[in-house]
């Protein structure tokens, strides 16, 4: 089943391995090389806070969130209704500003679904935006498949983890 | 969404969740090894033999006979009756001796023994330092691995991969570099937010990876050495999926800049971005083709993710799809030989690992378990380390050439994303 054709690849040595061939000895290879060794220098990130949280005008609506199919970011009519009370919060008071962010299930790979969390993100931003909500109270980001709610392998978590959360 | 900040000390010598090599299949047709006990104090030389030996096992090219196995072990050249091996059918013999132990030097060497030829084919010397046992060790493999194959060894390549740890409803993300055998792990970042999509640069002095630290998805690029640290783009939107050109002058990149995931190459020295892809699906995972000619990467224009390639050396050359085989394909990256690439690729309802030739139009499958993602070829074109999930955990598992197998569980934690360093030594 796995047949790769193989390819020989040349031989190269870098500067400290010397190949020494002994003329009495034709056909004996004869090396000294030295261990090479480069240090590795460990980092932190400082993690950058997200702003304080203004709790008086947000408790209109948190944590609302919309789910997707696989693969895919459109909006169900299910996401439109809950969209829709968010909109509506938004226009009662104009001061508040919100970030979506987007994620996808596990199944893939992890940068395409960053790009899908991104879009559905997207489609969200769409929605406020076509409703009348200026593009500057609109921040957009996604964890792709980073960030799951629930960690199971099942389509049950799968579908949960396949959202847009809007904070 | 409720965000945690915190800090964790900075450990970096402390010993943790090393992985665990297990081989799980060799080849069909080895080559048959009696691999004599290296000569030194045994404090030493114990360490040596249990390196090399699974070192050479990993490859899964080698069926190795140790001390016990064979009809008598000889002291010297002298003494090797090359009747005795032939035989038992064995094509080459290795014998070795740690021949200085100071206290900032520790050599050794290696013969090797052509059993078919009864003579001597390789005698080498390896020059190291008492507490670099295992890198010492790991250029004992690949002398002995090039020497008999005729291929370039990857032991003492380095592997980069991201683990997650998760304890008391916090996560802690850390990219490691640890050897090729999974051992001698050494953090080069830590944070408490996500770190994806790690990249060795060409000549293996620095790494580009994705962290999610500021808040959103951005690539950095870190030197292993000094541990300094950049930015490669600084805007306000997210930024993935770095690449590497082979002459470590380009990074492609995927950009969301325009709304969309988009696929752009940045010189590294005058910090220039040219855009690549402009399509309203998303296109991202580029990777480049080993002459830096061709870019290929993941678009779902055609309604699923699908791989298509574009020649950089065409101006406005189209991209061309390359695979038409199921409903998923995404992150391929080249052979080194240029002559097909390797993927993520959807069969039924399970994600394995991938090879397709561009002579051919179909599809080979090298994996069989149900999430398997982030394959990084070894810099002799000749293993796959690749991410599976077992029981809910990601581990690290390779599958080579030859059609050996083998699985790098840790201890402790998710292990994934791993990427393949070039040549070391």
């Amino acid at each position: 089943m796995f047949n790769f054709k193989k390819s020989f690849i040349k031989k190269s040595f870098n500067t400290s391995v010397i190949i020494v061939f002994l003329s009495s000895c034709s056909s004996m290879n004869i090396t000294e090389e030295t261990v090479y060794d480069g240090g590795i220098k460990t980092v932190q990130a400082s993690v950058t806070k997200e702003t304080t949280l203004d709790y008086e005008s947000r408790a209109i609506f948190t944590n609302a969130t919309v789910y997707f199919e696989f693969d895919n970011y459109n909006l169900t009519s299910k996401s439109i209704q809950t969209l829709k009370s968010a909109v509506t919060a938004m226009k009662d008071n104009s001061s508040i500003k919100i970030t979506i962010s987007g994620h996808a299930d596990e199944r893939g790979t992890r940068e395409y679904n960053l790009a899908l969390g991104q879009r559905r993100a997207e489609s969200v931003k769409d929605y406020f935006a076509l409703n009348g909500i200026d593009t500057s109270r609109l921040g957009v980001k996604s964890y792709g498949e980073e960030r799951p709610l629930m960690s199971g392998s099942d389509e049950k978590s799968h579908a949960k983890n396949r959202r847009a959360e809007i904070n | 969404m409720k965000k945690i900040t915190f800090i964790f000390l900075l450990m970096p010598h402390l010993v943790f969740a090393e992985l665990i090599l297990e081989i799980t299949q060799g080849s069909e047709d080895p080559y048959s090894v009696a691999f004599l006990n290296f000569e030194g104090s045994r404090k030493i030389t114990d360490q040596i033999n249990d390196i090399v030996i699974n070192d050479l096992k990993r490859t899964g090219e080698f069926k190795i006979y140790n001390n016990s196995q064979i009809l008598s072990v000889p002291n010297n050249e002298e003494e090797i009756q090359y009747d005795e091996f032939k035989l038992l059918n064995i094509d080459f013999i290795i014998s070795g001796a740690v021949v200085s132990e100071e206290k900032f030097n520790l050599s050794a060497s290696y013969n090797i023994y052509d059993v078919r030829k009864e003579k001597k084919i390789r005698t080498s010397k390896v020059f190291g330092i008492p507490n670099k046992i295992r890198q010492l060790s790991h250029y004992i493999s690949d002398g002995i691995y090039e020497e008999i194959t005729g291929l370039q060894g990857v032991a003492s390549t380095k592997i980069l991969y991201v683990t997650e740890l998760n304890k008391n409803d916090k996560s802690l993300f850390r990219l490691i570099v640890a050897d090729a055998d999974g051992a001698n792990e050494q953090i080069l970042l830590q944070s408490s937010e996500p770190i994806i999509s790690p990249s060795w640069s060409p000549d293996s002095k620095e790494v580009a990876y994705v962290s999610f630290e500021t808040g959103m998805a951005k690539v950095f690029i870190q030197n292993i050495a000094s541990g300094k640290r950049d930015l490669v783009v600084t805007n306000s939107s997210q930024i993935s999926s770095p690449s590497w050109s082979p002459n470590g002058k380009f990074l492609s990149l995927t950009m969301y800049q325009d709304g969309n995931a988009e696929i752009y190459i940045l010189n590294l020295k005058n910090k220039n971005l040219t855009r690549l892809t402009k399509h309203y699906s998303i296109d991202t995972e580029s990777s480049w083709s080993p002459n830096g000619s061709k870019i290929m990467f993941t678009s779902g224009r055609s309604g699923s993710p699908q791989l298509y390639e574009i020649n950089l050396r065409k101006s406005n050359a189209q991209p061309k799809r390359i695979t038409f085989e199921g409903n998923y394909n995404a992150k391929a990256s080249y052979l080194s030989n240029g002559d097909g690439i390797i993927f993520v690729h959807r069969s039924k309802s399970k994600f394995q690992i991938a090879l397709k030739y561009f002579n051919e139009n179909f599809v080979r499958p090298l994996t069989e378990s149900k999430l398997d993602e982030s394959p990084s070829i070894s810099p002799n074109g000749n293993v796959i380390v690749y991410a599976i999930t077992e029981n809910e955990m990601g581990l690290l598992a390779g599958v080579t050439l030859s059609g050996a197998r083998f699985r790098l569980p840790a201890r402790e934690g998710e292990v994934r994303e791993p990427s393949w360093s070039g040549y070391l030594r």
